[in-house]
Parts: structure tokens; sequence; C-alpha cells
């Protein structure tokens, strides 16, 4: 018997069952938020089977770590996305991957069944996002995009932008501010820790 | 890096931005992480950084299902791998026979079990006497927990209203105890429900719960405490709530369900059909 209606149940609520060892509820996080973790993943490693693996650890170590989220500072998918991009720069800057990304390798994946309210407001908000980023001035948005997207450390994004590191250093922290305010004006409200 | 110095709170500020891309070299990642321990508002901010960073990864789509099926294959806790921790703990080890790399349930007796599974206890051990010791002294059981539970039973879930109030709060846990059969594979028939005081209960799912057993068995429910498995009640052949008791022994760690003949018996030698570890 189970009481917790998996599908109902708030990221929370998920998280504690996942601590309580109840696996159906890491398949619905991994439902909720495979899709974005794997894509991130796969869009900094360029290659399918190391986005596969960091998609695996992030969701292993939630198993095994559930209590690392702490819902007090921000969104699951946040804390998962954080966890992927972690997992996933470290992998970047490894002399192995730097091979592994030369190969092509493509490999067959298979579509869960995805909430259609839940893809529209994903699209909606992507949107919004991509507004945005644009409407950041260049000299904020390409640090970000760099370091971010490239896995870049900000000393590799001031060599590449021939800029101080200082400089981007700041900008990179007045740039995710800004987009912050920016999303905030377009009735997105990114969640976190406000003080 | 040697004989760094400290950074001030101002210096670790501006690289709050950098730190939550990953920007940073490990160490100055590590030291950055140090200041957040301590200091809230920092932690705040790093925590809206990954909000707006996560937006910008958001790209949605649906997750990989053939990943889905890796991940699962690797949790720990799941009725197989639950049920290995269990039988693991029974099984003395042998140095030797570790040493010489064989496998280590080579050369004991499945008894019921599926092949791929572990045995409840392993032939020849000595376990049954010493189990049996361990119910009747070190523990000290109550004796309705072994023979007086058909009556809770029978009279079915009548709970008091002290019971419900247990159940309600919130550091009774819930611990969903797993099929191990191949056929029920995912299936949770069964839940312990435990108070902070040590009084649970077994909740037999009323769908897809345990299966009524004829007049002639009953299940048994087990405690695992230590490296020792220990008996806490008979549940009868339709359980549905079978309150028990676990006040006055050590922490029990895991529970699993086993069928037994009517009376029940002191060790098992069945492989249980249900079980469930209790998340430290």
């Amino acid at each position: 018997m189970q009481n917790l209606d998996v599908e109902q149940a708030s990221d929370a609520n998920l998280v504690v069952a996942v601590g309580r060892w109840y696996e159906p509820a890491l398949a619905e996080v991994y439902r909720r938020h495979g899709g974005a973790v794997h894509a991130l993943a796969r869009r900094i490693l360029r290659s399918d089977p190391p986005a596969e693996e960091v998609t695996q650890e992030v969701f292993l170590d939630l198993w095994r770590h559930p209590e690392k989220f702490d819902a007090q500072r921000g969104t699951l998918r946040s804390f998962l996305l954080a966890r992927t991009h972690g997992k996933s720069v470290d992998v970047v800057r490894s002399e192995e991957s730097r091979r592994r990304r030369e190969e092509k390798m493509s490999r067959e994946t298979a579509t869960a069944a995805y909430d259609i309210d839940r893809e529209v407001w994903d699209m909606a908000v992507a949107e919004q996002v991509k507004d945005a980023l644009v409407a950041l001035p260049d000299e904020l948005r390409h640090p970000i995009e760099l370091a971010y997207f490239g896995g870049h450390t900000y000393q590799e994004v001031a060599s590449l932008l021939k800029e101080p590191e200082g400089t981007v250093k700041s900008r990179i922290r007045s740039g995710l501010g800004r987009l912050r305010a920016n999303l905030m004006e377009r009735g997105i409200e990114p969640a976190g820790a406000g003080l | 890096m040697s004989a760094t110095p400290e950074m001030s709170h101002t210096e670790i500020e501006g690289l709050l931005g950098v730190y939550a891309l990953d920007a940073l070299d490990p160490e100055t990642a590590a030291r950055v992480e140090a200041h957040l321990e301590a200091c809230v508002r920092c932690a705040a901010e790093v925590a809206q950084h990954h909000e707006v960073a996560g937006l910008l990864a958001n790209s949605g789509g649906a997750a990989p299902t053939g990943l889905w099926d890796g991940i699962a294959a690797q949790l720990d806790g799941t009725s197989d791998l639950s049920w290995d921790r269990l039988a693991a703990r029974l099984d003395p080890p042998d140095p030797a026979r570790a040493a010489a790399g064989a496998r280590p349930d080579a050369d004991v007796v499945p008894i019921g079990a599926s092949p791929r599974r572990r045995p409840w206890v392993s032939a020849g051990a000595g376990l049954v006497a010493a189990a049996a010791a361990v119910v009747a002294l070190v523990f000290g059981l109550q004796a309705h927990n072994l023979h007086g539970q058909v009556d809770a039973m029978q009279s079915g879930p009548q709970l008091s209203s002290a019971e419900r109030a247990a159940l309600a709060s919130p550091s009774t846990r819930r611990i969903p105890l797993a099929a191990t059969s191949s056929a029920g594979a995912g299936a949770t028939p069964a839940t312990i429900v435990l108070t902070a005081a040590g009084i649970g209960f077994l909740v037999d799912d009323r769908v897809g719960g345990l299966a009524p057993l004829p007049a002639d068995r009953t299940y048994q429910l087990w405690g695992v405490v230590g490296d020792r498995t220990i008996s806490l009640g008979l549940l009868g052949p339709d359980p549905g709530i079978v309150p028990f008791s676990v006040a006055g022994s050590a922490a029990v760690t895991e529970f699993a369900i086993t069928d037994e003949v009517a009376g029940g018996v002191v060790q098992t030698a069945n492989h249980p059909v249900a079980v469930g570890a209790i998340r430290v």
C-alpha cells in the first residue's frame, strides 16, 4: 500500500517519498525533469553517451542523498539542473571527454509520455526566457552563454572575449541579476530564496 | 595553492555569479562553498542564480525512457537489493571463501526462492538456534506479538483515537514493503506504519495486497536488528491492519513478511513475500 499519488504530489513531497525509498516517486521526478536534465547535459556535452551518464548520476544522487535538496532554497528542477551543469562541466573539463566529444555517436532514445499542458507551459516559458535573454545587452549575455553552455571557466571566457577577468566575473553576476529582473517583468517569477 | 589569504565577504560575493555557473576552478569553488555554509545571504543569492540558470537550460521535452531503465537498475533499497542486504546479514561472512573468490552463496540451498535471489538462511549455519535465543531472550518480545495477533486481524482495523493520532504524527514513518516475486515486481502489497514510540501497524493494501492464505497458513512479520532477524508477530492469513510493537528492542532497520504454517515459526527458512527497509 502506498498513499502517495505520485502524479498529484508536489516535487517536494516526491523528494520526501524518495527519502523513504519509494521508487515510483523517483520515477515521477524523472518523468517530470528527466527531459530537461538530459537536454542540458546534452547541450553542454554535445554527445549522447556522456549526457546519459550524467543524467543517470543526477537521479541516482537524488535517490541516495535526497536530503541535499532544500525546498526552501528553490525548485527541484533548478536543483537538478545545477547538479547536471556541475557534472557536465566536470566531464567537459576532463581530457577523456575532449576525445569523446569528437566522436559523433547517435543513440536512439525513446520518448516518454509527456503532459501536454506541461509541455505547452515549458514552451511558453522558453519563449519568455528567450525574450529576456535577448533583451540583455550583448556584453552581459555573451559571458553567461559561454560559461553556462560552453562549460568554460570565467578566465577562459575572458580570454575568448578579450576582456579583463574581473570584468567578466562581475558581468556574469550582474547579467544573472538583470536576467532575473527581465524574467519577472515578463511574469515569470524564478523561485529561489529571497531574503 | 599555498598560503592563500582569506577571502573577504565582498570578494566572495563578487564570485557568486561565476560560482553558480560552475565557471570557477575547483580550489576557488571550494572556498566559496565553505563561505556558503556559513553565509545565508550569499547562499540565497546562489540559489537565485541557479533558478535563473535553470530557466535558461529549461528546454522541456520528454524524459528519455530508455535511460530510466538504466537508473532503475542501479537503485538500492528496492525489493531485490533490499532482500540482498537482508540475506547478506544472515549469511555469516566466511573470509576463506571470500579470499578464494567464490560466490558467497555458492553452497547454500535456496528454499522457496527464485533462482536469482539469495536464500533466506544458509544451510547449517546454526542460525536457527541463535535466532531462537535472540527472540526468546534478548529482545523479550511480547507473547501477544507471536500468538495474539490473529485476534487483532479478525477484529479488523479498529484503531483507537490515540492510534489514529499517532499515525497522523509527522514523525510517523511509512515503509513500503515491496513484493519480491517477479510477478509482483514493483508492487507494494503492504506498508509498515511506524510511530516514533515504536508502535507499528502492518497495513495490507486493500487492492493488490497480500494474497489471502489457506486457514492452515499465516503471514509472519520479521524485523532485522543489526545482524539479527527477529519475529515481530503473526499477521494471520489475510492481514488487513495488524498492530505490533518494536518498543524495547534496538532499532529495526528492515522488515520482511513470510508465509508460514499457522502458529508461526521461531526462525523462518522461507523466502519473504515482501520486504522493505527503513531509510536512516
